[in-house]
């Protein structure tokens, strides 16, 4: 079976030659959730923007492959590779408020991407989008529709984006943060809902984020970032049942727990980061030596 | 929740207030022929500084009175009104087409194109602008096209810098991320996604152009500079309303009062437009 994304040995640097990104390796299989976890800096984001072809312009792959279902993108034009990648991903975004357009309706902005890549017509677009926001639990589809973003609350404005990811069917979501932004109250539902859709129709999804609690409810497999580095992989259940690096362990210890809110929270022992820093800079060297 | 109602409520006291002024002051200027109680250019001697209609000795018909020569005040200002909508509305719009223009290229794609409108704008603004003026208008002569230039050659960095600015950071913003997912071109995310954003600001900056246009052209009628000396010009009837200030302050004071209005009308009137246009105040 062809993994849905499968990303090999992919290195990245930032114009100054700095690595933000090294030898990263990981794959989602068709239907699967696999969390992507780390510190603020860890180069997650960057991973997720990789796959979607928007890294900024200051970062630059010098190595390694993306492939989406098979295809190689980093070795496709430019257009064969956003038309493939609008057509089989859709991105959850961190942000609901800058993640859309301020001064255009919300219907409009939710059915851009239906007419432009999968080539649907204006009706089918927007019928197919009520669908979605109907299933995500918006009452009010045709109101909200209508609505410019900032007459929504932020609840709202992120299942109206849940709902765009979803809509055309794509086979990988990238979802950046998707509860970072939002109130922890509405944090749980969105989710639950995130799950319940990705259940119901077998979306891979690459979940970016930062939140351990968000890990174990919802993905299946688990990959350990740090500085650019994975450092574990494994089953969710397993990775908590049995860490094995030694930063996955100070992690979790960093994880407040509701069982046990006296305990105090562990920050990341200097030790841990000290061994991390010296492993990377070996890998550093070694990844020099060969390219010059 | 009462801050933001009555924020909303000053808003529009300003937006109609000034708009009121610039409708009363551009139609006046359209319908000149029509609304002028005389002929601006026509001189007589026996009626040479005539007080406004309050004082004694005002005569009937000359209603803010008359100049050293004898001309109808308000006639001149109303035809003055003429050239000053016309430099204001042309200069302005030349001035911000050029200058949006290139600051939604240098915001929104950075990079070289960025850098090389950033430096002209530089040395652009090195120059000052009065003196800038004058040179561009001892280049192509007296005229209200000479005017009409030199403004807009002088003030288009004006937009840029501001456009460029909002430009860029709309194009930090999420949404653009996820319109270039979506397979939209460079060019196509600046028209459709960036440049409504930025729209406001430009309105509001045109308007303000537009008083500063106003002022601009007053500054060189005053120095002469401007169109012939025949046709009434705000600074023009400021320039010698100036030289007869202790027999006839009336020349002097009424086209001040004329063209502060009308310059405060257009910046008030930008703001409270922006309000109204931008989609999170309104």
């Amino acid at each position: 079976m062809t993994a849905c994304l499968e990303i090999a040995g992919l290195s990245a640097t930032l114009a100054n030659g700095v690595r933000v990104l090294r030898d990263v390796s990981l794959t989602v299989q068709p239907g699967e959730v696999r969390a992507l976890v780390g510190e603020s800096g860890a180069g997650k984001s960057m991973i997720g923007k990789a796959v979607l072809g928007v890294l900024p312009p200051s970062v630059h792959v010098i190595e390694g492959h993306i492939r989406l279902e098979g295809a190689d993108l980093l070795a496709l034009p430019a257009k064969e590779r956003r038309t493939l990648v609008g057509a089989k991903t859709a991105l959850i975004p961190q942000d609901p408020l800058t993640a859309l357009n301020p001064s255009r309706r919300i219907g409009p902005q939710m059915t851009d991407r239906l007419t432009k890549i999968l080539g649907w017509s204006g009706e089918k677009a927007e019928a197919r989008i009520r669908q979605l926001l109907d299933e995500v639990q918006i009452r009010d589809p045709a109101r909200v529709v209508a609505s410019y973003p900032h007459e929504l609350s932020g609840g709202m404005r992120q299942r109206a984006l849940i709902a765009a990811a979803f809509a055309a069917e794509p086979r990988l979501i990238v979802a950046d943060e998707p509860t970072t932004a939002l109130d922890v109250t509405v944090q749980k539902q969105t989710l639950k809902l995130i799950a319940a859709m990705q259940r119901e129709r077998g979306t891979a999804i690459l979940f970016v984020t930062h939140d351990l609690g968000v890990v174990a409810k919802i993905s299946q497999k688990v990959t350990v970032l740090y500085a650019g580095e994975v450092v574990e992989e494994a089953d969710t259940a397993a990775l908590f049942a049995d860490p094995r690096h030694a930063y996955t362990r100070a992690l979790m210890r960093a994880t407040p727990r509701y069982t046990d809110p006296q305990a105090s929270l562990q920050p990341v022992d200097d030790a841990v980061l000290a061994e991390l820093a010296a492993e990377i800079a070996t890998a550093d060297r070694q990844w020099r030596r060969p390219h010059g | 929740m009462a801050e933001a109602r009555i924020a909303v409520r000053h808003f529009n006291a300003r937006l109609w207030l000034s708009g009121a002024w610039l409708l009363i002051a551009l139609l006046a200027a359209i319908f000149a022929p029509l609304v002028a109680p005389q002929d601006p250019l026509a001189q007589d001697l026996m009626l040479e500084r005539l007080p406004p209609f309050w004082l004694q000795s005002a005569e009937p018909g000359y209603w803010l009175g008359t100049d050293s020569l004898g001309r109808d005040l308000l006639s001149r200002l109303i035809y003055g009104g003429r050239i000053a909508f016309i430099v204001a509305f042309v200069a302005a719009s030349v001035a911000c087409l050029v200058g949006s223009a290139l600051g939604l290229v240098a915001g929104y794609f950075g990079g070289w194109a960025d850098r090389i409108v950033s430096r002209i704008v530089d040395i652009w603004m090195a120059f000052p602008p009065v003196l800038f003026a004058i040179l561009l208008i001892a280049v192509f002569g007296t005229g209200l096209g000479s005017v009409i230039i030199a403004i807009a050659v002088i003030d288009w960095t004006r937009f840029c810098r501001v456009v460029r600015a909002e430009a860029m950071a709309q194009a930090r913003m999420d949404y653009v991320e996820s319109a270039r997912i979506a397979g939209f071109s460079r060019i196509g995310i600046m028209l459709r996604e960036v440049l409504p954003n930025v729209l406001p600001s430009i309105i509001a900056l045109l308007s303000l152009e537009m008083g500063i246009a106003v002022i601009v052209e007053a500054i060189l009628s005053f120095v002469n500079l401007s169109i012939s000396t025949d046709d009434p010009t705000w600074g023009g009837i400021i320039a010698e309303g100036r030289l007869s200030i202790h027999q006839a302050w009336w020349v002097l004071v009424f086209p001040l009062i004329t063209l502060f209005l009308t310059v405060l009308s257009f910046s008030q009137f930008g703001e409270g437009l922006k309000a109204r246009l931008d989609p999170v105040l309104r």
